[in-house]
C-alpha cells in the first residue's frame, strides 16, 4: 500500500473528516482526521442551540451525554449512530493547529477549513521544510453528503498514490477529477 | 566518574556497531530508515565525538532504495551542521545524488542544498588560505548552482518547485539583514546572511556574492512571470517572494510590483480553479505583506489589489499598520 500520509479535515472532526478517514483507512491508507473549529460542534435541539463541546472530550463520552439529553432526537438524526462510529475509529477529535506531524497530502471538506489549514501552516515555524499538498473538495455537512464526499475523497486518493512522481502529475489528476466529479477543487503547495 | 564517562561511551559506540551491523543485513526498506535514524540521533545528538568514526559507513548506505537515500541526504546535511570538516565528503556525495534517476532523490538534494551551502559559506569565510580540498568542494557547489539554474527550466513540475525553493534559500542567504527582516525563529539560530561573513575574509568575494543573489533575485522574478508556469509553480514562487520581501525588505518594492504585473496578467494556461487558488494566494500573500512594516510605503499600491481580490475592508484594517507606527517611520 501507499505509505502517503494523509489527513482529512473539516471543522469539528465529527463527520466529513471521520466518514473520509473511516473509508481511507478501509482501503488501507495511512490516514487521520482532524477539525480546524474552535470547538466541536453538534446539531442540538434547535438551529440555535447546538451542542458545544471542547477538542478533549471523548467520542464516547459526548456520546452518553447525548444518550442522557435526548435519545429519541439524536438517534433519528443519526448523530449517535455518528459518534459510535467515530468512536471505534479513534478515542477524540482532533485539532488540525494542535498536530505538528508532517503530512504529504491534507484534504479539506470546505473552503473555510481550507483557508484555516493554509493560514495555519504559513504562519507555523517550519521544522522539516517538507512539501504537502492541500486540497479541498467542497462536502455539505450531512450524512448523505459526507458519504459521497468520502468516496471522491477516496478516489482522489487512490489515482494520487497511484502515480509515480505525484508532484509531477498531481495538477493534471486533479484537473481530471475536477471535470469528472463536476466540482471545483482548490489546491495549493505549502512546505511544513 | 571519568570511568563511568568511558563506559558510557563505550556503551555508545557498541549499540552504535550493533544497529549498523543490524542495518546492513535487514531487508525491509522502511525498518532499515528507522534503525539508521536511530544512529543518526546517537552520533549527532547524543555524542557527536563518534560522527568522524562512523560517517563512512552511514553514507555508504546511498547505494540503497529510494527511502534509504533520502535518509542518508538527511543525515549529510545534518552531519555538516555539527562538524563542516565534512563538507569535501558530503558534497561530492551530493552532486552524485542530484543525479539520481529517481526524482524524489533529486527533489531531497535540492531542498537540503540551502543549509548545506550556509555551512559551506562559513566554512570557506574564516579560512586564510584555502586548502585544494576547500576550493574543490565550492567548485562542485558552484556546478550545482548552474545545474539548480537550468531546473528552473526541468520538464518537471515537482523539481522546478523545489528549484525555486532552493534560490529561495540561497537569495536569503546571499543578501543582507535589515533593521526590519522579520526572520522566522526557526532559522534566527543558525541564520546565514552576507552580514555573517567576515569583511577580512579572503577567499570569499562579499560583493561578488551580493551580485550573485541579486541575480537569482531576478531569475525568480522572471519565472513568476513565465506565460505558461504552471499553478503550483506560479503558487510556490509567490510565497518564496513574500518570504524574501520580508526578511529582506531591500526587496519588497520589487516583490509588490512584481505581484501587481502578476494580478493584471494571470497565465492564460490557468483553469478556472488554478485561478481561483493562485487569487487566494496572492490575496493571503498581500495580507501578510501588509502586516510587515516596510508595507507604509506602498499602502495604496496593496490594498487596491487586495480590494480586487475580494479582501473585506476588515480583513484589512486586522492586518494594517498602525498609524502611529506609520508616523515614526515618516520622522
Amino acid at each position: 500500500m501507499s505509505d502517503l500520509r494523509i489527513a482529512v479535515v473539516c471543522s469539528s472532526n465529527m463527520n466529513r473528516s471521520m466518514e473520509g478517514h473511516s473509508c481511507l483507512s478501509k482501503k488501507g491508507f495511512n490516514v487521520r482526521s482532524f477539525g480546524t473549529g474552535n470547538q466541536v460542534k453538534l446539531p442540538g435541539p434547535a438551529p440555535n442551540m447546538p451542542n458545544i463541546y471542547d477538542f478533549n472530550t471523548t467520542y464516547d463520552e459526548i456520546y452518553k451525554d447525548l444518550l442522557r439529553k435526548d435519545p429519541e432526537l439524536y438517534k433519528t438524526n443519526g448523530i449517535l449512530h455518528m459518534l459510535d462510529r467515530n468512536r471505534r475509529i479513534k478515542p477524540k477529535p482532533e485539532r488540525f493547529q494542535s498536530c505538528k506531524d508532517t503530512f504529504d497530502i491534507i484534504v479539506s471538506c470546505e473552503e473555510r477549513v481550507f483557508d484555516q489549514i493554509v493560514e495555519e501552516l504559513e504562519s507555523r515555524e517550519r521544522s522539516e521544510n517538507h512539501p504537502v499538498h492541500v486540497i479541498n473538495i467542497d462536502i455539505q455537512d450531512n450524512h448523505e453528503e459526507a458519504t459521497i464526499g468520502a468516496f471522491l475523497i477516496k478516489n482522489l486518493i487512490t489515482q494520487l498514490s497511484e502515480c509515480e512522481d505525484i508532484d509531477n502529475e498531481i495538477d493534471e489528476i486533479i484537473q481530471e477529477f475536477e471535470h469528472e466529479s463536476n466540482r471545483n477543487i482548490l489546491h495549493t503547495l505549502q512546505f511544513m | 566518574e571519568e570511568e563511568d564517562k568511558e563506559s558510557i561511551k563505550i556503551s555508545v559506540y557498541d549499540k552504535v556497531v550493533d544497529l549498523l551491523n543490524q542495518a546492513s543485513l535487514i531487508a525491509k526498506e522502511n525498518d532499515k530508515v528507522g534503525i539508521l535514524k536511530q544512529v543518526q540521533e546517537l552520533i549527532i545528538k547524543k555524542d557527536s565525538n563518534l560522527l568522524d568514526n562512523f560517517f563512512d559507513e552511514m553514507i555508504a548506505f546511498q547505494t540503497g532504495s529510494v527511502d534509504v537515500k533520502k535518509f542518508v541526504i538527511g543525515f549529510m546535511e545534518e552531519a555538516c551542521k555539527v562538524d563542516s570538516d565534512l563538507l569535501p565528503k558530503v558534497m561530492p556525495s551530493l552532486q552524485h545524488l542530484l543525479n539520481d534517476e529517481n526524482v524524489n532523490v533529486q527533489k531531497k538534494v535540492i531542498l537540503s542544498l540551502p543549509s548545506v551551502y550556509r555551512v559551506l559559506l562559513m566554512w570557506l569565510s574564516i579560512t586564510k588560505s584555502p586548502t585544494p580540498e576547500m576550493t574543490q568542494v565550492w567548485e562542485i557547489m558552484a556546478s550545482m548552482k548552474k545545474q539548480l539554474y537550468n531546473m528552473l527550466d526541468s520538464d518537471n513540475d515537482g523539481i522546478r518547485t523545489h528549484c525555486v525553493k532552493f534560490t529561495e534559500g540561497l537569495v536569503l542567504t546571499l543578501s543582507r539583514r535589515t533593521e526590519d527582516s522579520e526572520v522566522p525563529k526557526s532559522i534566527k539560530t543558525d541564520e546565514v546572511s552576507l552580514d555573517s561573513l567576515p569583511d577580512t575574509s579572503r577567499y570569499l568575494k562579499v560583493s561578488k556574492l551580493e551580485e550573485e543573489g541579486k541575480k537569482m533575485f531576478d531569475a525568480l522574478l522572471q519565472f513568476m512571470a513565465s506565460p505558461h508556469i504552471s499553478s503550483i509553480n506560479l503558487i510556490t514562487v509567490m510565497s518564496s517572494l513574500c518570504n524574501i520581501a520580508k526578511q529582506r525588505p531591500a526587496f519588497f518594492s520589487r516583490v509588490v510590483q512584481a505581484y501587481e504585473a502578476l494580478h493584471v496578467n494571470l497565465p492564460p494556461t490557468l483553469a478556472k480553479s488554478q485561478v481561483s487558488s493562485v487569487r487566494k494566494n496572492l490575496k493571503m500573500q498581500m495580507l501578510s505583506l501588509l502586516k510587515h512594516p516596510r508595507s507604509v510605503d506602498f499602502l495604496t499600491n496593496i490594498t487596491t489589489l487586495l480590494t480586487d481580490l475580494g479582501a473585506t475592508q476588515n480583513e484589512v484594517l486586522k492586518v494594517m499598520p498602525k498609524m502611529e507606527e506609520t508616523k515614526k517611520r515618516k520622522r
